[in-house]
C-alpha cells in the first residue's frame, strides 16, 4: 500500500492534512483541531482509475450560525484552496452547514465568486479584516516566542535587538539556535514558537520591511528596551483575547452539538 | 441582599432587559435570528438545570423578571439598558418605554437608561430630550451595530454622534454604555471595533464610557484604550457567565481587566435575560483566580474587589448611596412582596440571626 501512495493518491488523511493548515482567523487555531470538519468525501467514479484525479467534497459546521460571514468566508475559501492544492485533486467543493448565510457562502465559494459578489450588501472586501486578524495572531505568537527566549535565559534588551539573521532554525528538528552578544554566543531554544511567530511575521510583512528587528510593538515598530515589559503585557493580552474568544466559540459549539438540541431549521419558523 | 461568608454584598446588576421577541413582534428575519443567537449564548453558558425553553425566552414579562432578580435576593438594584432594533421588531425589542413598565413601578430599585441613534438626526435629538424629560436619564445604552435601512451601523466618534454626546453632557446624562460585543450579521464590517470609543472618551472627559461586554472579542483593544482613558469602564455582561463552564478562562480575563483597568472601573451585569442573576451572582462571587494567575497579573479577586465590581462601582457612577438604599429596602414594596426584610434588617441594627 505505502509503496503505491504517490502524489496522485488522494486519501481522507491527505485531505485532512491540507485542511489542518486552515485556521479560524479569529482564534488562530486549525479548523481540524477545532473539529469544524463534519465530512470529507472523495468521489470515486465507477470504473475510474484510482490514481486518476478526482473531486473532493468537504462539509463543515462553525460553532454558531451567527459566526461572522467574513470569517466563514475566509475559512471556506481557504479550505477550498488548500484542498485543491493537493496533487490529484481537480476540484474541491465546500458545504458550509447550519449557518445563517450558508446559501450565499456555498454558492460564492463553489462558483468562485468574490466576497463582494456573494454579498452585494457588504461594504468592502474581507481583506482588511483578514489583515487585522493576521496582525493579532502575530502579536499573540510573539508572546510565545519571546516567552521561549526569556525561558532560555535571554533578557529584554537582547530580545528586542534580535534580527532574522540571529536565528538559526535548522539546528535540529525541535530546536533553534539564537545568536546573542554580537554572535559570540548561541543559545538553544524550542523551535516551534519561533517558527510559528516567523510565519505570521512574514504574512504581516514584518520580515521584509524597513526594520531589521524581529520583534515589534503591536503597531509594528521596533521595541524600545524600556518598553519591553509593556509590550510583553500587550502580547499576553492579545493571546488571552484570542483564547477567550476561543472559549466562547467552544462553548457555543458544544451547546449546539448537544444531543437534545433541535437543528436550527426546526427552531425557526 | 447576597450574603458571602457572613458578609453582605450589595448587588447592582448593571445590564438588564425586558424584551419582546414573540413571533408577532418580529417583522424581519433578523429579528428571529437575533433571539436565536441570544438563545445559543444562553444555553452555552447556563447550567443545564437553569436553562429556559426558547418559548419562555421570547417574552418573560415584568412579573417573572422581578421574581428572577429579587426572589432569592441575588440582586438589590438593576440598571435597564434598552436595545431598540426597530428594523427587526415591530414595537422594538427592548425599548426604554418597555423597561419603564417595571422601572416606574419600583423606581427605588431600578435605574432606567435611554438611548440615541445619531442616524435619526434632529428627530433623534428631540427624542433624547423627551426621554430625559420623562425619565430624568443618567445614562444611555448605544448599539452601534444596529441595522437601520441600508445602514449597518454607526461610529461613536462620528460628527453626528458627537452632537448627541454634547447633548448628553448638556442634559447631565453622564453614563454612556456602547455595546461592543457579540452581535449577529456584522458582515465584513467589524461591529466589535472599539477604536471609536477612544476618540469619544478623549473628547468628552466629563462623560463615562462603560464598554459593554468589555469589547469581547476585542478585549485587547479595549484594555489598551481603557488603560489610557480614565473615563472608560468595562461592563462584564457576557464575560461573567464564562465563570460557569470556563472558570480558568474567566480568571484570565478578570486578571487582564484588573491589571489594565484596576478594580474601580469594572461593573457586573447579567445581561438578563441572556443570563439570570438568580444563579450568576453566586457563580461570580465564588469565582477565584488560580495562584498562577495571581502571580502572573499581580492582582487579587478578593471580597473587597468583588464588592466593588458587584455594586459599589455602579453606585459611584449612578450616585447611589448604598447605605441609604439598604435602609430604604427594609420595607419597600419589593421587600414586602418577596419577604426580604431579614436581608436588610442588619443594615441599621445588629445583624439578624438566621
Amino acid at each position: 500500500m505505502a509503496a503505491e501512495s504517490r502524489d496522485g493518491d488522494v486519501t481522507e488523511a491527505s485531505v485532512r492534512e491540507r485542511l489542518d493548515r486552515v485556521t479560524d482567523p479569529e482564534l488562530d487555531t486549525s479548523i481540524v483541531e477545532l473539529e469544524y470538519i463534519d465530512e470529507i468525501r472523495i468521489d470515486h467514479a465507477e470504473g475510474q482509475d484510482p490514481s486518476a484525479s478526482r473531486a473532493v467534497h468537504v462539509a463543515m459546521t462553525l460553532p454558531t450560525a451567527w459566526c461572522s460571514p467574513a470569517f466563514a468566508w475566509m475559512m471556506t475559501t481557504d479550505a477550498r484552496d488548500e484542498v485543491e492544492a493537493l496533487p490529484g485533486v481537480t476540484r474541491a467543493t465546500i458545504e458550509l452547514q447550519e449557518h445563517m448565510h450558508e446559501r450565499e457562502i456555498n454558492r460564492g465559494v463553489n462558483e468562485r465568486l468574490s466576497f463582494g459578489e456573494a454579498f452585494p450588501d457588504a461594504d468592502g472586501s474581507v481583506e482588511p479584516v483578514r489583515a487585522e486578524l493576521d496582525e493579532k495572531a502575530r502579536i499573540s505568537r510573539q508572546h510565545d516566542a519571546t516567552g521561549a527566549l526569556l525561558d532560555a535565559g535571554l533578557d529584554g534588551d537582547q530580545i528586542v535587538a534580535l534580527t532574522r539573521s540571529d536565528l538559526d532554525l535548522d539546528a535540529d528538528a525541535d530546536h533553534a539556535r539564537v545568536w546573542v552578544r554580537d554572535g559570540s554566543l548561541a543559545v538553544t531554544v524550542d523551535a516551534d514558537p519561533l517558527e510559528r511567530y516567523l510565519e505570521k511575521a512574514r504574512t504581516t510583512g514584518l520580515v521584509d520591511d524597513d526594520h531589521p528587528e524581529l520583534f515589534r510593538t503591536p503597531e509594528g515598530d521596533p521595541v524600545d528596551p524600556d518598553a519591553f515589559e509593556t509590550v510583553r503585557h500587550r502580547t499576553r493580552l492579545a493571546g488571552v483575547n484570542m483564547s477567550g474568544q476561543g472559549s466562547v466559540c467552544d462553548a457555543l459549539h458544544e451547546s449546539r452539538r448537544a444531543e437534545d438540541r433541535p437543528p436550527l431549521s426546526m427552531r425557526s419558523d | 441582599m447576597y450574603e458571602y461568608e457572613g458578609e453582605d454584598v450589595f448587588v447592582i446588576d448593571s445590564h438588564l432587559h425586558l424584551w419582546d421577541a414573540t413571533e408577532e413582534n418580529i417583522v424581519h428575519e433578523g429579528g428571529e435570528q437575533f433571539i436565536q443567537c441570544f438563545y445559543d449564548y444562553h444555553t452555552a453558558f447556563t447550567p443545564e438545570e437553569k436553562q429556559w425553553s426558547l418559548e419562555e425566552y421570547r417574552k418573560y414579562g415584568a412579573d417573572r423578571m422581578k421574581a428572577d432578580l429579587f426572589g432569592n435576593a441575588a440582586v438589590d438594584m438593576g440598571i435597564f439598558q434598552p436595545t431598540y432594533l426597530t428594523d427587526f421588531y415591530d414595537d422594538g425589542f427592548n425599548t426604554t418605554e418597555d423597561n419603564a413598565e417595571l422601572a416606574e413601578e419600583h423606581p427605588e430599585r431600578f435605574v432606567l437608561n435611554g438611548t440615541f441613534d445619531p442616524r435619526d438626526g434632529e428627530e433623534g435629538l428631540e427624542y433624547l430630550e423627551e426621554l430625559n424629560d420623562e425619565y430624568d436619564l443618567q445614562g444611555v445604552k448605544l448599539y452601534t451595530a444596529e441595522w437601520r435601512g441600508d445602514s449597518k451601523g454607526w461610529r461613536l466618534d462620528s460628527e453626528e454622534s458627537f452632537r448627541f454626546l454634547e447633548k448628553c453632557a448638556e442634559l447631565g446624562i453622564r453614563n454612556i454604555h456602547p455595546h461592543k460585543g457579540p452581535t449577529i450579521r456584522p458582515l465584513n464590517r467589524d461591529a466589535f471595533d472599539v477604536a471609536d470609543v477612544d476618540d469619544a472618551a478623549t473628547s468628552f472627559p466629563e462623560l463615562n464610557f462603560v464598554v459593554e461586554h468589555v469589547g469581547l472579542p476585542r478585549l485587547d483593544d479595549f484594555c489598551w484604550i481603557a488603560a489610557q482613558e480614565p473615563n472608560v469602564y468595562g461592563g462584564l455582561a457576557v464575560a461573567a457567565p464564562m465563570a460557569v463552564h470556563r472558570p480558568r478562562k474567566f480568571g484570565e480575563i478578570m486578571g487582564e481587566l484588573l491589571f489594565w483597568l484596576g478594580e474601580d472601573r469594572l461593573l457586573f451585569g447579567s445581561d438578563y435575560a441572556l443570563w439570570n442573576p438568580d444563579w450568576l451572582v453566586d457563580v461570580v462571587m465564588n469565582a477565584e483566580l488560580t495562584e498562577e494567575q495571581r502571580d502572573e497579573y499581580g492582582v487579587e479577586l478578593d471580597l473587597e474587589t468583588k464588592k466593588k465590581i458587584m455594586g459599589e462601582n455602579a453606585a459611584e457612577l449612578y450616585d447611589i448611596d448604598i447605605e441609604a438604599k439598604k435602609e430604604q429596602f427594609e420595607s419597600d414594596d419589593v421587600t414586602e412582596e418577596f419577604g426580604l426584610a431579614d436581608h436588610y434588617a442588619g443594615s441599621s441594627t445588629a445583624p439578624a440571626d438566621d
